[in-house]
């Protein structure tokens, strides 16, 4: 889908991008990354002809770059940025409507365009076309960032380090929502970070680069078993094995039939429920579900009191999504110490939880799969990008 | 939302200053000055000959003293505040305008026809004083219908005073009277002048800004030129510019030596502030337009434009602000406008005259000010203004 082909990048002595070859398959994350100024930047800004490569070809699709106007090369490639730029004195919907304006869309089409991608990228339509991007946080502004590059359903998105700006918790979440996004929209990307992780969880391959050079381009699970060199094997951290977890989402390992107590959270209530636990902690929601804290049935038959037994948290903070990846939902744990953490929907539903015990078992099992997967490799051109993805 | 730091229950400084100034204006100074005839020696006049009109400016100026001070000693009165100041202030203007005129009533009661009474020291210090009391209750205000209702009244005030109280009988009225022929003929003039010289200036200076954005040299060499025209005097421009329009057969005097002075003048804030306006613009907001395939044209139009349009406007109102003040210089070299008064003025000696070429410049100087503020306030993107969300 997206061929380069010996492309160097000249300024003056120093070559920014040396000779670089590799191709992106279609509908494939390709996730650029290394040390500053290694040319991951310069490599992408060339796709799209912000930057024009001194020798070198770039295919996308079968056209070579250079055969079209920038302007037409671009429009029918979407673009995200660290820095979001957003137009300050256009509305969120004019934001997105940028390119479809530009093709000429009618009005209607792009109206129902902007509510349909308000929606993919979790913004409620209503709330959010009139604001302008002063009123907006910067995961909000990331979102519509996001938005305005899918507008014109192109179908390569280039993003460079788009979750870069905004906070860890908030990162985590986008991470999420875009591996969620990709997996319905399929495009293929070039996704630049520099962000280990990130890469890890998101990529189908990753190309790691240094110095304007190409050091290896595989899948996660390979460059995290396989790295081509000891630059690699330094860059990609020692902590190969947790890093495999962000792979992983929590809905691979979540167990969904918990026990929990739903409304009326009377003592006597409490009491009847912990009597007939066959486990130690019931969650605790509301009478629609919201997960509210849970229930020690240990500390009861102990002798504390029903009403001290209750602990009651946030779900936004003390409980994960099933897009949060396994290394995240391990971290949080950690964090708070619990051996098991709740996972609740986007407006705090209770799902299910997810135990140390099943992180445990998915670090094994990914091992196994990877290990497996490398024996297979000989005999297939392309290994598995993902064994512990459907 | 800056309820909290407003200096209620303290002295508004400002506003007791500008009521201070007033009474101190009016007890130091002449209110008025008499005159046997037009250009002799006059005798200043105190507020008293103002008889029941004097009486009720000191009012007013001692209750916006009173109100300026006042809440220091009970804070309970501070939140009524600036509605007293504006109030006062509407009635310090009112009856500013009503004591001019009847001092005027008086003294010319009884005196020859030529005769005349000059608006004195004392009343222009009154009249700047219950400008600051309006400026410091503007400043506390929230918009709405009582500041509203309050400019209104105090406007009628004002035009009844005129009309009604006997400011026909000033000095300054008569002058307008014998010249009311040319008084709008160079009215006319003057905004023709100051509007072609604005009208050329947007004109070279629009594209000029947009080029030294796009070219370096262009931005060294245009942003240097455009600084050392403004810093040569406007007389000395005029008569610099009889050479090059001699030496191409053309009059260097009139107003086309006029024109282009001006347009060279109203150059500096045009190019400047659209300049600093497009070079401001965040250059992730272009390189994220760029990257949607936008053409350098439509980045112009659609994106860079809009977003240095509230500092282009700003240098647009700054250049017409000074080329009406310049446009009466150039009465000098036969342009006509507002300047002939002012020019006539002074040879004839005439304080009157020269007043009614300069009071217009300023009224229009304020007319152009507000009206593209206003404009500001409707062209630019509400993304754009206030802080944040």
């Amino acid at each position: 889908m997206i061929r380069l082909e010996q492309v160097t990048k000249a300024y003056g002595d120093t070559n920014a991008v040396n000779g670089l070859t590799f191709e992106v398959q279609e509908g494939e994350v390709c996730v650029l990354i290394g040390p500053s100024g290694c040319g991951k930047t310069t490599t992408l800004r060339m796709v799209n002809r912000l930057i024009e490569p001194t020798s070198g070809h770039i295919f996308v699709g079968e056209r070579d770059i250079m055969s079209v106007t920038p302007e037409e090369l671009r429009r029918g490639l979407g673009y995200a940025i660290q820095s979001v730029g957003l137009f300050p004195h256009l509305t969120v919907a004019d934001n997105i409507m940028t390119v479809p304006k530009l093709l000429k869309w009618d009005r209607k089409r792009m109206a129902d365009r902007v509510e349909e991608l308000l929606t993919l990228v979790g913004l409620e339509p209503g709330e959010y076309s009139g604001k302008y991007p002063r009123q907006l946080s910067g995961g909000e502004a990331q979102r519509v960032g996001v938005a305005r590059a899918l507008a014109a359903d192109p179908p390569v998105l280039l993003m460079d380090e788009p979750f870069g700006a905004v906070d860890p918790l908030n990162r985590e979440r986008l991470q999420g929502e875009f591996a969620r996004i990709q997996r319905s929209l399929r495009k293929t990307v070039i996704f630049v970070t520099h962000d280990v992780d990130e890469a890890i969880r998101l990529a189908d391959r990753i190309a790691l680069m240094r110095g304007g050079q190409l050091q290896q381009y595989a899948t996660p699970e390979e460059i995290l078993d396989h790295p081509a060199n000891k630059f690699v094997h330094d860059f990609m951290g020692a902590d190969r094995a947790l890093k495999r977890l962000g792979r992983v989402r929590v809905s691979d390992a979540m167990r969904t039939d918990v026990p929990s107590l739903a409304g009326g959270r009377t003592p006597a209530a409490l009491a009847e429920r912990a009597a007939c636990a066959d486990t130690r902690f019931v969650y605790l929601t509301d009478t629609d579900g919201h997960l509210e804290g849970w229930f020690d049935c240990h500390a009861v038959a102990m002798g504390v009191s029903a009403a001290d037994a209750v602990t009651l948290v946030d779900w936004w903070d003390d409980a994960v999504r099933p897009d949060t990846s396994l290394k995240e939902a391990l971290s949080r744990m950690l964090g708070h110490g619990f051996r098991s953490i709740a996972v609740t929907d986007l407006t705090g539903h209770l799902l299910g939880d997810v135990a140390f015990s099943a992180v445990e078992a998915a670090m094994s099992d990914s091992d196994e799969r990877m290990a497996a997967a490398h024996d297979a490799r000989d005999g297939s051109d392309r290994p598995d990008p993902g064994g512990v993805r459907e | 939302m800056a309820t909290e730091s407003r200096p209620h229950g303290r002295i508004d400084r400002v506003a007791a200053t500008g009521a201070v100034l007033a009474l101190f204006g009016v007890a130091a100074f002449p209110f008025v000055v008499f005159r046997a005839n037009r250009i002799v020696t006059g005798a200043p006049t105190a507020l008293s000959a103002a008889g029941l009109a004097g009486v009720a400016f000191a009012a007013f100026a001692m209750a916006a003293l009173a109100a300026a001070v006042v809440p220091y000693a009970w804070p309970a009165l501070a939140t009524r505040r600036p509605l007293a100041l504006k109030i006062a202030a509407a009635g310090m203007f009112g009856s500013l305008a009503w004591a001019v005129g009847q001092a005027a009533v008086h003294l010319l009661a009884g005196a020859s026809d030529i005769a005349r009474v000059s608006i004195g020291g004392g009343a222009w210090l009154a009249l700047v004083g219950a400008g600051v009391v309006e400026f410091a209750a503007d400043a506390q205000l929230e918009g709405g219908w009582p500041r509203r209702v309050i400019t209104v009244i105090a406007l009628a005030a004002v035009a009844g005073a005129a009309l009604l109280g006997g400011m026909q009988d000033l000095s300054i009225w008569r002058e307008y009277l014998s010249q009311s022929s040319f008084f709008w003929l160079y009215v006319g003039q003057h905004l023709t002048l100051a509007g072609a010289g604005l009208f050329f200036g947007l004109l070279i200076g629009l594209p000029l800004a947009v080029a030294a954005t796009r070219w370096r040299p262009v931005r060294d060499v245009t942003l240097a030129i455009v600084g050392v025209i403004q810093t040569v005097p406007s007389m000395a421009l005029l008569g610099l510019l009889v050479i090059p329009l001699a030496a191409v057969g053309l009059p260097g005097i009139g107003s086309l030596p006029a024109i282009i002075a001006l347009t060279l003048y109203s150059l500096l804030p045009i190019v400047r502030n659209t300049y600093i306006g497009l070079s401001e613009v965040d250059p992730a907001v272009v390189d994220a337009g760029r990257g949607m395939g936008m053409s350098s044209a439509e980045l112009l139009w659609k994106v860079e434009a809009p977003l240095a349009l509230p500092l282009a406007i700003e240098g647009v109102r700054a250049a017409a602000v000074l080329v009406i003040g310049i446009a009466a210089i150039t009465a000098f070299v036969g342009a006509g406008g507002l300047g002939v008064f002012v020019l006539l003025g002074i040879g004839q000696v005439a304080d009157d005259l020269v007043l009614l070429g300069a009071v217009p410049i300023v009224v229009l100087a304020l007319l152009a000010d507000n009206g593209l503020r206003a404009l500001a306030a409707r062209a630019v993107s509400p993304g754009l203004r206030g802080g944040g969300a």
